[in-house]
């Protein structure tokens, strides 16, 4: 897996939020259209292309994209 | 895996009481503006639910519920065998609530009754214990009831779970009958590490009742709950919810050889819209053979699938033998499958409390 296109899937779960302002440092929860809704969107996206279920501690203890990438790539291995 | 199949019991009728307060999801003053709730009805697919006054138990329900399905059905209340009450809300710490509704309902005091404290699972599982007991000939005429006052123990300050949860309580009239050739399947599943997915802290022996546990506090911006409110941790319980049950169902195919375009009805707990699509894209079942009711009555736990039932599919259960499916999964964590079949089921009009 690899960061850009981990960055893309999330994105593409945000529909108010511009695409362009997603980058592996994004502080996710500081998005406005960030809610606990968005959260079950992310871990049934990461379910769909990754194959990993993230648990409600991993979301809250990532800070930024690359945090949560971070934590689905140690799931894979 | 854990399976079982039993021969010789069917379904023979079906009822369900609901409170007659309604609680919208527009107008419930947890939002900031409408536009907000209707995101929540958006993704859950849940607008409302029923939802009983801090004087009515789910035993209160079940009462109204048993009693015009005895009716309906033409059974005495001296004819049944079984009560098994399948309910987290409990009248009393002790003694189980069926005991007291064998009273109320009046049973037989040689009636086998038995409380089954489960969740979202409850019906599933219901359904293996009660037919397994009955499936050895002498006990022929069981109730099954799965009732929940998810209002009474959630607290209505906690915006993550006010807007998903409901009243319901529902009965299940069971038969053995040598002459009834369908078998049911079930399949069992759980995982205890998940426990505090969906828990009351307080209130147990591990972690009695303190003046502490009952002080209301916000435990995250917008949210607050008592220590022995039940707490429901959206995030893990979706995850659970995701992966278990379309793996559940699925194991449930394979072992028993099940042509899934044989199937007529696909019963998963009304969790929510999100969740219970997903698992049913999984089994790849027809949307139009998968009936909903969480929109009116949203999330009722155990009394779920069998409100579903009731209230969507009538029509088709007391027609034809139909070829059913069946999935519960909740707190616990703990989740259970079954395929059955149903036909010619009394079913009753909802009735109001």
């Amino acid at each position: 897996m690899n960061i850009q296109e981990f960055i893309e899937n999330f994105a593409a779960q945000f529909d108010e939020t511009e695409p362009e302002a997603f980058t592996a440092e994004t502080r996710f929860k500081d998005l406005d259209e960030w809610s606990s809704l968005a959260a079950l969107s992310i871990i049934a996206m990461v379910d769909d292309e990754y194959d990993v279920i993230i648990k409600g501690k991993d979301i809250t203890n990532s800070d930024t994209i690359q945090d949560l990438f971070d934590v689905v790539a140690k799931h894979r291995r | 895996m854990s399976q079982l199949t039993i021969n010789h019991v069917r379904i023979s009728g079906m009822s369900a009481c609901v409170p007659s307060t309604v609680e919208d999801n527009r107008s419930l003053p947890i939002y900031k503006d409408e536009n907000d709730a209707l995101k929540v009805i958006a993704s859950t697919g849940i607008e409302r639910h029923h939802k009983v006054d801090d004087n009515t138990t789910a035993s209160d329900l079940t009462v109204k519920a048993v009693e015009a399905l005895l009716d309906k059905m033409g059974w005495g209340a001296e004819q049944v065998d079984i009560l098994a009450y399948v309910c987290t809300s409990r009248d009393y710490i002790a003694p189980q609530t069926a005991c007291i509704l064998q009273d109320r309902l009046k049973l037989r005091n040689d009636c086998c009754v038995f409380d089954l404290p489960f969740g979202c699972s409850g019906w599933v599982y219901g359904m293996s214990i009660v037919s397994s007991l009955m499936s050895h000939g002498t006990l022929k005429r069981a109730i099954l009831v799965a009732a929940e006052t998810n209002t009474r123990n959630r607290n209505p300050r906690d915006t993550a779970v006010r807007p998903l949860f409901g009243d319901a309580a529902t009965a299940t009239a069971l038969e053995y009958d040598p002459a009834w050739e369908q078998p049911m399947h079930f399949m069992y599943g759980v995982d205890g590490s998940g426990f505090d997915a969906v828990w009351a802290p307080y209130g147990g022996i591990r972690q009695p009742v303190t003046a502490e546990a009952l002080e209301e506090k916000e435990v995250s911006p917008g949210v607050y709950r008592r220590g022995v409110d039940m707490i429901v941790n959206g995030m893990d319980v979706f995850g659970f919810a995701i992966k278990q049950p379309p793996r559940s169902l699925k194991e449930l195919i394979e072992t028993f050889d099940i042509d899934v375009d044989t199937v007529d009805l696909l019963l998963l707990h009304q969790a929510n819209k999100f969740i219970d699509e997903k698992i049913r894209k999984a089994v790849k079942i027809p949307a139009d053979k998968t009936p909903y009711c969480l929109e009116e009555y949203g999330n009722v736990t155990s009394a779920s699938i069998p409100l579903t039932m009731v209230t969507r599919c009538r029509e088709q259960l007391s027609g034809d033998v139909k070829h059913c499916l069946a999935c519960g999964f909740g707190v616990g964590l703990a989740w259970a499958s079954m395929e059955f079949y149903a036909g010619g089921v009394q079913v009753l009009d909802v009735i109001d409390y």
